[in-house]
């Protein structure tokens, strides 16, 4: 069963996510894509490690390179987020770039074979409207199709706007 | 509180309008008199650290209007993330205020919480 759960910044995706994990057979592993950069990064980190102390979950950061992640045991799985990983996919330290769909995708294949229940997490970057140099623009199609490639994927695709999950495809799974 | 979400131009203020309110019973100011509220996000634009303080008073509101800004590449400068964050967190409480929650695209309104709001009588 694989979940895709989309939304802007700060619209209750992650909290709404790990209550869905919870409805997940244990162990229940949070991948954790975003690399904190600077105080703000950090801030971010301690933030959504405080919502899920206690929901029983344990921590995997890793910012690349899912596709040869081996999980410690079959349960449940939330990867935060897509946006973060396509990122850190497509740009080096040098800030060499290169395509990262394959990569990504391949990547939470290979999570969605390893557990019963994965959810995903994205935003929707194409919403912007401004205008970016050529790297961003690549970058914000790339999450454009990784996403489409997800949703076709997943059993059920939710979009949050202000703490509401919204029903794309697929069945809203049941929890408060 | 009916609370109204949708992005910049997307016809939140015509769906106030829809109705009954008028362009004078709308207000950008929050201690205002006025029973609708628009353009919550530039409120918060001009002080995010304040935005949650803003809670009680938009809950005496009859209609509150907020752009949906959260979308989009996450900003390169702190202080935009920052606003984004404050705007989406406080619409988070919001909504778990109202009444009802209205999400307009392209002028169509789809209740995502409560029942569809009746015109004023």
């Amino acid at each position: 069963m694989m979940i895709l759960l989309t939304g802007g910044s700060a619209c209750g995706k992650s909290s709404y996510a790990e209550d869905i994990c919870l409805q997940g057979p244990a162990p229940r592993f949070y991948l954790a894509a975003m690399q904190p950069y600077g105080e703000d990064g950090q801030r971010k980190v301690q933030r959504h490690r405080a919502l899920r102390a206690g929901k029983g979950f344990e921590t995997i950061e890793r910012y690349t390179d899912y596709a040869s992640l081996k999980l410690p045991a079959r349960g449940t799985a939330l990867l935060e987020c897509i946006c973060n990983l396509t990122a850190n996919e497509m740009f080096d330290e040098n800030g060499n770039q290169s395509d990262p769909c394959e990569r990504v995708l391949s990547g939470v294949e290979n999570l969605a074979q390893q557990c019963d229940l994965l959810i995903v997490i994205t935003n929707d970057v194409g919403s912007g409207g401004d205008i970016y140099e050529d790297g961003t623009n690549d970058y914000i199609r790339a999450v454009g199709a990784i996403n489409s490639v997800l949703a076709s994927r997943a059993d059920t695709v939710i979009e949050m706007v202000a703490g509401i999950p919204i029903l794309v495809k697929g069945e809203l799974p049941l929890c408060n | 509180m009916v609370l109204i979400l949708g992005g910049v131009g997307s016809g939140k203020r015509d769906y106030a309008r829809s109705l009954g309110y008028t362009d004078d019973e709308m207000s950008r100011d929050v201690f205002s008199d006025a029973p609708v509220l628009i353009e919550l996000e530039e409120t918060v634009r001009r002080a995010p650290q304040k935005a949650e303080a803003l809670l009680e008073p938009l809950c005496t509101k009859e209609l509150v209007l907020c752009a949906e800004v959260g979308s989009g590449v996450i900003p390169l400068s702190a202080e935009d993330r920052r606003f984004r964050e404050a705007t989406g967190r406080l619409c988070v409480q919001l909504a778990k205020q109202a009444q009802s929650v209205v999400r307009i695209v392209s002028g169509i309104p789809t209740v995502i919480k409560g029942e569809m709001p009746c015109e004023r009588c």
